[in-house]
């Protein structure tokens, strides 16, 4: 049995990610948040006091920081999930046509089987677009050494090197071993405009530095990948994790492949692949999402003139995440073995998707937002989306997203929406969401005169991917928007539900009027961040009067607290345990049935209302 | 070549990442290799939530499909949700005796009986985790009672030899008083 031999800490991939930065002497670190990547910036922020990290209010100013510290010299590091690449993009290729002078690490976290995201797109094609090479961690500890390997790769070559992780090590635990964090690398002012000014003149000389670096990258690489030797007529290449599903298969099948560990999907190890696949009858690519090194090694053997059978995405679907079972499959057929699947039984309890937590502000903005337009007589409107905990809005009872895209999209599809249909459109765009990508859409409303309502939820927190910080704390949103030019702009506390209706009704009636953006700001705290502020103190709770409550269901369906359970007489039961004594159902009960009990903690406004 | 799958199941927020933790945890302090994949981001905010723990020679961070010795349920209709990775001639499955109704317009719930039904090809263990958290005076205690009872059914036999092994990865005293609780209270159960 594996033992640990030595003393090993139990850390998330990310947690190692983020130690392999320290131990590589990170100086500055920057991320905007976004799971799965998120962690990285928290441990950093924890363990690295004696550096700088910051979060960003977007991906593209992140990765510009690590950039602009890379020029002066100093090692820097940038994360963000995978989407996040695409807001970085414009920069990443300049990057890699202008090189660093220190060290540049752009952790892509990807998501395949979209498990928080939007899309399972491979950034691998990113490096292959870019000329940026890719390593691919299997587990915890590798995503460590290859940490540190990428600051030593982007080091050596002046260029900026892309870890890719994925969910299943970003957030998988296991036991690490942990070199000593090293000092920090800063850096000095360096100007080299030759270099830096992407202008024609310079970009057509960078762009023949940039190959000439991308030779010396495709022969680096070749010392980091590993060769498991076995027999050599079957081979197995394995990418990142596919890796550790690829060695449990084969030790419990009992088959002893000859198995080419990838490292360094971008570019491949061309002379290791060579050497093995030279030999061998069958050659089988297990990769998670898209062919990248299949395309690759299929090149490879056709420039060098060997025919071989091989198999790939043909085998392993290109679809979702890989599992023990599809790489069984996968590896049942490349040895003509079956595989019997065991049986398993099937049951579809009732789905369970998350939910707004008890005391979100947000579920009483939907409420409010639905009420003051039909107040307006707006009710039939096209509700743009966006990205956020509020995305949930899409689920009944709200019925509130009729698009969420991506970061910003709810502010620029407006625009689409009624130009097309010359209908007022509705954009709920979340505080951190606003700063992130919400600022160029909102000042084209205003530069085109774009009727529509926009409703930003200022819940003072990145709620999604776990409460960091948002600039909204710093900022007044009601400022920024009056400061581009937005005429009517109005702050509300959705839990005031009258006051509340009146705002939004009142601006739906003045963009009407005056065919111009409406900007109205529901500003309440996250409930997670107000629980977390008041830890430890005594909160008060809501209280159904029995006598009262008819079983009329508005609390429990219409308004969906988690804290609020029927019963079977329909009636409504407060759960102890998840009300948190907001108090944002009581103006919700049209038979004034729920009051509460018990006091505020000091503090509580504050937290709420800050 | 020895492995062992637990398969924890249950909502977001009732602890179920540290509950795979302190498993974890618990194999490290022995000097055995534990691999956890836990689910993060939106899904802990009261959506379905389940937790891989692997242990022995594993290398793949997900249990896979029909291969969990255990099959631990927080809530109890979760366990349905996660009947992919059991089979009814090696997983033993253990329910804590709890349901909680999807936060969700109209929801229907199952009863406990129902899912028992549903579960009648199964080796079930029914146990009371939050009534012996509430007793140890922490209600967020529920996943160290359950740790308990796993350890007191055999669940962790050749992995992990010694019940202080837990006792630091539980942390806070009163997990570990719910830990020794469910002991007692499996004791009479079994
Ligand atoms: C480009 C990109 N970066 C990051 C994310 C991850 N992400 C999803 S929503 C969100 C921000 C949520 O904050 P906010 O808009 O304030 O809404 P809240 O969740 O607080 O309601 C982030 C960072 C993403 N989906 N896309």
């Amino acid at each position: 049995m594996l033992t640990l031999t030595k003393l090993r800490y139990l850390l998330l991939g990310n947690e190692a990610i983020a130690f392999g930065a320290l131990s590589s002497g990170v100086y500055v670190a920057a991320g905007y948040p976004g799971t799965p990547s998120s962690d990285i910036i928290e441990t950093l922020m924890k363990y690295g006091k004696d550096r700088y990290v910051e979060w960003s209010t977007n991906e593209k100013v992140a990765f510009e920081t690590a950039l602009g510290a890379a020029m002066m010299g100093a090692r820097a590091m940038a994360t963000m999930k995978h989407v996040g690449v695409n807001v970085i993009a414009d920069a990443l290729m300049s990057s890699s046509y202008s090189g660093v002078e220190g060290a540049l690490v752009i952790v892509s976290a990807d998501d395949p089987s979209m498990w928080s995201s939007q899309s399972e797109q491979d950034n691998r094609y990113y490096g292959l677009m870019a000329l940026i090479p890719v390593l691919e961690p299997y587990d915890p500890q590798s995503a460590y050494d290859l940490t540190i390997k990428a600051f030593e790769l982007s080091d050596s070559i002046k260029h900026p090197v892309m870890l890719r992780t994925t969910t299943r090590i970003s957030h998988s635990r296991g036991p690490v071993e942990l070199l000593p964090p090293k000092e920090p690398v800063n850096g000095k002012l360096i100007k080299n405009p030759q270099k830096y000014v992407l202008v024609p003149e310079n970009a057509r000389r960078n762009r023949v530095e940039q190959l000439k670096r991308w030779e010396r990258i495709q022969e680096e690489v070749e010392k980091l990948n590993a060769v498991e030797e076995g027999d050599d007529k079957v081979v197995i290449l394995a990418s990142g994790l596919a890796y550790a599903y690829v060695k449990e298969i084969i030790e419990d099948m009992n088959l002893n492949p000859t198995v080419v560990r990838i490292s360094t999907p971008v570019p491949i190890p061309k002379k290791t692949i060579l050497n093995v696949v030279s030999n061998a009858n069958k050659v089988l690519i297990v990769e998670e999402l898209e062919p990248v090194v299949e395309m690759q090694v299929k090149e490879l053997l056709y420039d060098n003139n060997i025919h071989v059978e091989l198999h790939g995405k043909d085998y392993v679907s290109r679809i979702g995440e890989l599992t023990l079972e599809r790489v069984r499959s996968a590896v049942g057929k490349l040895y003509d073995i079956p595989i019997t699947e065991p049986q398993v039984i099937s049951v579809n309890p009732s789905p369970r998707p998350p939910a707004l937590c008890a005391g979100c502000p947000h579920r009483s903005s939907f409420i409010d937002l639905k009420r003051g337009l039909a107040l307006a007589s707006l009710s039939n409107t096209f509700f743009s989306g966006d990205i956020g905990c509020y995305t949930l809005g899409v689920l009944p009872p709200f019925n509130e997203q009729d698009s969420a895209l991506e970061m910003g999209s709810s502010l620029g599809v407006i625009n689409g929406v009624y130009r097309a249909t010359g209908q007022i459109p509705v954009a709920i765009i979340g505080d951190s969401t606003f700063f992130h990508a919400g600022l160029p859409a909102l000042a084209n409303a205003v530069y085109h005169n774009l009727p529509a309502i926009i409703l930003v939820l200022d819940n003072r927190s990145t709620a999604m991917t776990g409460q960091q910080p948002s600039p909204s704390k710093e900022i007044d949103i009601a400022k920024v928007a009056e400061g581009l030019g937005v005429e009517f702009v109005k702050t509300f506390d959705p839990f005031d539900m009258k006051n509340a209706i009146k705002i939004i009704s009142e601006a739906a009636n003045w963009v009407k009027q005056n065919k111009k953006p409406a900007v109205i700001i529901a500003k309440r705290a996250c409930a997670i961040d107000v629980l977390e502020t008041l830890k430890g103190k005594e909160l008060p709770v809501a209280e159904v009067d029995e006598n009262k409550c008819t079983g009329c269901s508005i609390c429990y369906d219409y308004f969906t607290c988690p804290a609020i359970i029927p019963l079977n007489n329909k009636k409504a039961k407060i759960d102890p345990l998840q009300c948190i004594g907001c108090g944002a159902c009581v103006s919700v009960c049209p038979y004034n049935a729920i009051s509460i009990k018990g006091k505020p903690p000091e503090g509580w406004e504050e937290a709420w209302l800050s | 070549m020895v492995k062992l799958n637990i398969l924890l199941a249950g909502v977001g927020g009732q602890g179920i990442v540290t509950m795979g933790r302190m498993i974890a945890e618990a194999a490290i302090n022995e000097g055995v290799k534990a691999l956890i994949a836990e689910t993060h981001g939106l899904s802990q905010r009261n959506g379905a939530v389940n937790v891989h723990v692997r242990m022995g020679d594993v290398y793949a961070p997900l249990i896979e499909k029909g291969s969990a010795d255990y099959l631990v349920a927080l809530e109890a209709t979760e366990a349905l949700r996660n009947l992919y990775y059991a089979n009814p001639q090696r997983t033993i499955i253990v329910l804590n005796n709890y349901t909680l109704r999807p936060a969700l317009s109209k929801a229907k719930e199952m009863n406990m009986s129902e899912i028992l039904e549903k579960l009648s090809a199964f080796r079930v263990y029914v146990f009371n985790a939050n009534d012996i958290a509430i007793k140890a005076g922490n209600p967020k205690a529920s996943n160290a009672a359950l740790i308990g009872f796993l350890w007191s059914i055999g669940a962790f036999k050749d992995l992990i030899e010694h019940e202080e092994s837990f006792y630091k990865a539980l942390r806070l005293e009163s997990n570990i008083k719910a830990f020794k609780m469910a002991l007692e209270e499996a004791k009479q159960l079994l």
